[in-house]
């Protein structure tokens, strides 16, 4: 009996290897049909009550929309509504609205929804970005294709703001079972998901839009960069959204088959360093930090040279950018110098980070470049995201830290002096105010001011921007090079 | 005798880059350098470079380190509480066998990868928390492994003699069961040297293992991986080296097994 | 022997209710708080506390306890303080895509090991004995995920015959399914298979030395038949308690192996949890795990019994 087994065991594997042998191992199936591998998988499909940027990803754009939405060179375009005009005073903003859109459920979309989805902001969500909308002050309809929005003071970022997830338009009779249900006006519907593995996306049939080039479109969520990779390699997977295993890419690049895409992205690799503790809250012990690492050796080796070194919170795609990377050139014997001067000697600080691959190879090179100059490190990993939001963001219990600010404009994080990197700062923080409320003008030049003091202060390092790779198969095309918004938008790839 | 020879060797090598790196290793293990990274084999670098530019040879040494550290953590923690609960359980009251063995299977109930990322979650993970846990995870198969050998010893004519002319438990214990067990127990802290040896490298292949930047093998493999098509050197190195050291831990203890188990000495 | 293996039912029974307060204690004292992850990072204190009400993680440790322990006695593993799903039956279909993993991965185990081990002990004074205990020796010294990784580069990545990862359910494409499960069944059985493959050949040899097998010679046989005939059942009684152990083993290699295959299990399914703090849910898995092993314990242990007939008669 036992011998049996085996044997028949055997002839099934040999059998089902034989049969495949030659044949390609593909599952995408059809022309219509896209896949798409992604590293985070989404909690739920509620990104209202849960936090992180897996949900936005999937969802925004694809299957939720907004009245507006950034386009790939980072402007804001229309989506749901044609148009809108501004008041003089700023605080009146007046959009009319696309006709004839439906939701997927079948409802129509109007004003009412627009008022619907703006003001449960405030009352239904809980993620901490809501507070982007507590200065809407009220919203009248109009007419059914006319919304008026009122804020209680003008606001640059409010407008902004819509392009992300908090802009997302909902029906009354669709918000039952975000978690599971989504129901929005864009081109795709979720139709089916299998978690730890994949959300399915098929075509919404009533979209009132350009239907888009792929009737189905596959998220596959694979958590590790290398597997992802042989996914790709293996025919699993048709697109790898975000490259997390930068040395990789020559491979591909080598090879027919596969095209690789790279821009730039909103995401500041940041080394954190808490403004509120000795040393660290001395200016000349973080600026010497900041001249003893070597930004260029470590974009190098921790990430394959693939990236940009920034200087400030600002990537290159917002409007008030300015290249302040070589403000602090590599120089270990000013770091010292100035350390010396502050009276700094046998330095010993804790490098808290996530426990995910940019960080771990980001701190090793930190911590050597570092020693260099006589400041040792502790590197401890934490799991990412529970314990590193817990120990480090919440409760500030770090010397220094690095993790990626995926956010877009996430520099006005710097006017708020509880975050997590302590930085108090009166004129940022006005700056920050008078930005936000000034003519688009004024908001570029206070905001570049506000990069530059930030840079002054070495109020944190930002080791470089994280890079843009998609890597493609060379038959999809349409994507583009910089991610500017929260979303993978799928509505532009189309077979070339 | 072929067995013992070849282990000793292998794992003398693994003993003696450990200890060597203790004063002397080619290149600082831990020094990043940008202009020589990913270097193949060479004179300079005998076994290239990582992606960091640090040396290969030298992360090897000191990784060495690591492991035999932890196998010997985890195998003495297993070895000193598993073997005498085992014979206990073995030689003792029925019911008190009974519950030493029922929590045993409690304990085994929890396997080393479980016990660590537990561990890890409640302390943050380290080399610690993975030796300890993987030790207590293998606490259990010494104390299985010493109870069943001490059954079958305690049932055979000599102990029966011994038992009927007065000799005290202890005396029994120490004079007939431990040696007649011994070589069992051996073999399993072979295969639980190895077991801890590959289960470090599994934990830090996971994140749940040893820190950075402080070398070990298991996470040299991991960070090799994305680089496995052009450079399979840097998952080689580190793969063979644990090979080595998992064959050479086997091989002693089949080596030490035929020289201490007379039955089988006879007969080979 | 029904009133034995009754006793084993009752002692299967308490261990795991005693794992589940181990279990629940470790729980209780891990960092972070779920409230605060379900929430995200600006989250007000007073949500916080309403959300920690909502979760129940406000209540004492035993009400919280018993509360948990009834509704898993229901099948009812509560809801994840993340997903804000049902636990249960995610558990399940995770622990089915274990399940397979293991059972595949035991079988390639038991394929290679059985006939491997028993011609290492039977060739035992031969080369090609030796050659078998050789190869096992290096099988046993190979981590489960190298060999998944090079599995991976050689059968996915440059041949392209298998896929690299990723799951398709039997009911949906039985020759998928197959196909997927090889590459991951494969480095969980041959790494496992070499170590079983030790077990089995020094069983044997144990066996081939005993007073019977020699007699059932004298009288003619073969070894080989003289094996078959009189030595497998005692040669199965170490091997038994062996594949018990290595179920355990085969638990931890899945977790690895799943995470190389990207195969949604219970060992992705926990690492998950874990880091996202997700505190019932690694509650559930954990239990379910444990549980597990101390089925197995039990199912061998009463195998134990049946098969050494010396331990019969005590």
């Amino acid at each position: 009996m036992k011998a049996r087994i085996p044997a028949v065991a055997a002839v099934l594997l040999l059998a089902v290897t034989g049969c495949s042998a030659g044949s390609s191992a593909s599952v995408s199936a059809g022309p219509g049909t896209l896949s798409v591998g992604f590293t985070a998988e989404p909690a739920n499909f509620d990104f209202t009550r849960t936090d992180g940027a897996a949900i936005p990803q999937a969802l925004l754009y694809n299957v939720y929309e907004g009245l507006v939405k950034l386009d790939a060179q980072g402007r804001i375009v229309p989506l749901l509504a044609k148009s809108w005009t501004i008041s003089p005073d700023r605080k009146t903003y007046d959009f009319q609205l696309q006709q004839g859109v439906r939701f997927s459920n079948g409802a129509q979309f109007t004003a009412e929804d627009v008022k619907f989805s703006l003001m449960r902001v405030k009352t239904a969500w809980t993620i901490s970005i809501k507070s982007t909308m507590d200065v809407v002050d009220h919203v009248d309809v109009v007419a059914p294709d006319h919304a008026r929005v009122v804020l209680a003071k003008p606001s640059n970022g409010w407008l902004f703001s819509l392009t992300s997830r908090l802009g997302a338009m909902f029906s009354p009779t669709g918000v039952a079972d975000l978690a599971n249900r989504p129901v929005g006006t864009g081109p795709y519907v979720v139709a089916a998901r299998k978690r730890g593995d994949s959300v399915v996306l098929k075509e919404n049939p009533g979209y009132w839009g350009r239907e888009p080039a792929y009737s189905t479109v596959v998220l596959k969520y694979i958590k590790d960069p290398t597997a992802l990779n042989n996914a790709l390699s293996s025919n699993g997977i048709d697109v790898i959204s975000a490259v997390t295993a930068p040395d990789s890419v020559p491979q591909f690049q080598a090879d027919d088959r596969f095209q690789v895409i790279q821009g730039t992205s909103n995401s500041e690799v940041t080394l954190a360093m808490n403004n509120q503790r000795a040393p660290l809250n001395d200016v000349r012990v973080r600026r010497a930090l900041t001249y003893a690492i070597d930004r260029k050796a470590l974009l190098d080796t921790a990430w394959a040279g693939r990236g940009t070194l920034i200087g400030s919170m600002v990537p290159p795609t917002d409007p008030w950018y300015e290249d302040l990377a070589n403000v602090y050139p590599f120089e270990p014997a000013k770091a010292k110098a100035l350390l010396s001067e502050a009276g700094v000697t046998n330095l010993n600080l804790r490098l808290r980070i996530p426990n995910l691959p940019y960080a771990v190879s980001a701190a090793q090179v930190v911590q050597s470049q570092l020693a260099d100059v006589g400041v040792r490190t502790t590197i401890e990993p934490l799991d990412f995201p529970a314990v590193w939001l817990k120990q480090v963001f919440t409760d500030h219990d770090y010397d220094l830290s690095i993790i990626q600010h995926v956010e877009a404009r996430d520099i006005t994080t710097f006017g708020k002096p509880k975050y997590y990197w302590g930085y108090d700062s009166k004129r940022v923080q006005q700056l920050l105010a008078e930005a936000d409320s000034g003519t688009p003008e004024q908001q570029v030049a206070d905001m570049k001011q506000v990069a530059r003091q930030l840079n002054a202060d070495a109020a944190a390092d930002w080791l470089f921007l994280f890079p843009n790779v998609i890597v493609a198969k060379a038959k999809v095309g349409g994507f583009a090079a910089n991610q500017v918004s929260e979303s993978f938008d799928l509505t532009g790839l189309a077979p070339r | 005798m072929r067995n013992l020879v070849l282990g000793g060797i292998l794992v003398g090598l693994v003993v003696l880059a450990a200890l060597l790196s203790f004063f002397w290793t080619p290149f600082d293990p831990v020094k990043v350098d940008a202009t020589h990274r990913l270097l193949g084999f060479g004179a300079s670098h005998w076994f290239g470079t990582d992606k960091f530019g640090r040396d290969l040879l030298s992360q090897l040494m000191v990784g060495a380190r690591t492991t035999l550290y932890v196998g010997v953590v985890a195998v003495g923690i297993a070895a000193v509480i598993g073997t005498p609960l085992g014979i206990l359980a073995g030689m003792s009251l029925r019911w008190l066998g009974e519950f030493v063995m029922r929590v045993n299977d409690l304990v085994l109930a929890f396997p080393a990868l479980l016990l660590a990322i537990m561990f890890g979650a409640v302390f943050g993970a380290d080399t610690l928390t993975a030796m300890v846990a993987i030790g207590i995870a293998t606490i259990p198969s010494f104390a299985r492994i010493a109870r069943s050998g001490t059954l079958q010893v305690m049932s055979t004519e000599f102990v029966l003699a011994a038992r009927a002319g007065g000799r005290s438990r202890v005396h029994i214990a120490v004079r007939h069961v431990l040696p007649n067990v011994s070589g069992l127990l051996i073999v399993q802290a072979s295969v639980s040297f190895a077991i801890a040896v590959l289960a470090e490298a599994a934990l830090s292949f996971l994140g749940f293992g040893t820190r950075p930047p402080t070398p070990s093998w298991g996470r040299m493999l991991q960070e090799s991986q994305e680089l496995l098509t052009v450079q399979p050197r840097l998952a080689l190195v580190p793969g063979i080296a644990i090979a080595v050291a998992v064959l050479g831990f086997n091989l002693l203890g089949d080596g030490l097994r035929d020289r201490l188990d007379p039955r089988l000495a006879a007969r080979v | 022997m029904t009133a034995r293996v009754l006793r084993r039912v009752a002692i299967f029974v308490v261990s795991v209710l005693a794992a589940s307060i181990v279990v629940f204690l470790f729980m209780a004292v891990l960092p972070g708080d779920p409230a605060q992850v379900a929430l995200g990072v600006n989250a007000t204190p007073e949500l916080l506390a309403k959300t920690r009400a909502e979760f129940g993680i406000d209540r004492p440790l035993v009400t919280q306890y018993f509360d948990w322990i009834g509704g898993v006695l229901h099948g009812d593993f509560g809801r994840s303080y993340v997903t804000r799903d049902a636990i249960g039956p995610q558990l399940l279909d995770r622990l089915g895509v274990t399940l397979w993993l293991v059972g595949a991965g035991m079988l390639v185990a038991l394929v290679i090991a059985v006939p491997a081990g028993t011609f290492a002990a039977v060739k035992h004074r031969k080369a090609s004995g030796a050659g078998v205990s050789g190869l096992s020796q290096i099988g046993v010294a190979i981590p489960a995920f190298l060999a998944g990784i090079i599995l991976v580069q050689i059968f996915a990545v440059q041949l392209r015959w298998l896929p690299s990862g990723g799951w398709t359910p039997p009911d949906q494409n039985a020759g998928e399914f197959l196909r997927g499960l090889i590459l991951p069944a494969l480095s969980l059985g041959l790494v496992q298979g070499a170590v079983l493959t030790r077990y089995v050949r020094s069983a044997v040899l144990d066996t081939l030395g005993q007073d019977y097998l020699r007699t059932a010679r004298s009288k003619g046989l073969r070894p080989g038949q003289a094996l078959v005939r009189h030595g497998l059942r005692n040669a199965s009684v170490p091997v038994v308690t062996v594949l018990g152990l290595q179920l355990a083993t085969l638990l931890i290699g899945a977790v690895v192996v799943e995470r190389v295959f990207v195969l949604p299990g219970l060992g992705s399914m926990l690492l998950d949890a874990v880091s996202a703090r997700d505190l019932l849910t690694v509650q559930g898995i954990v239990l379910v795990l444990v549980a597990g092993v101390l089925l197995v314990n039990f199912v061998v242990d009463v195998l134990y019994t049946v098969l050494d007939p010396r331990l019969r008669g005590s």
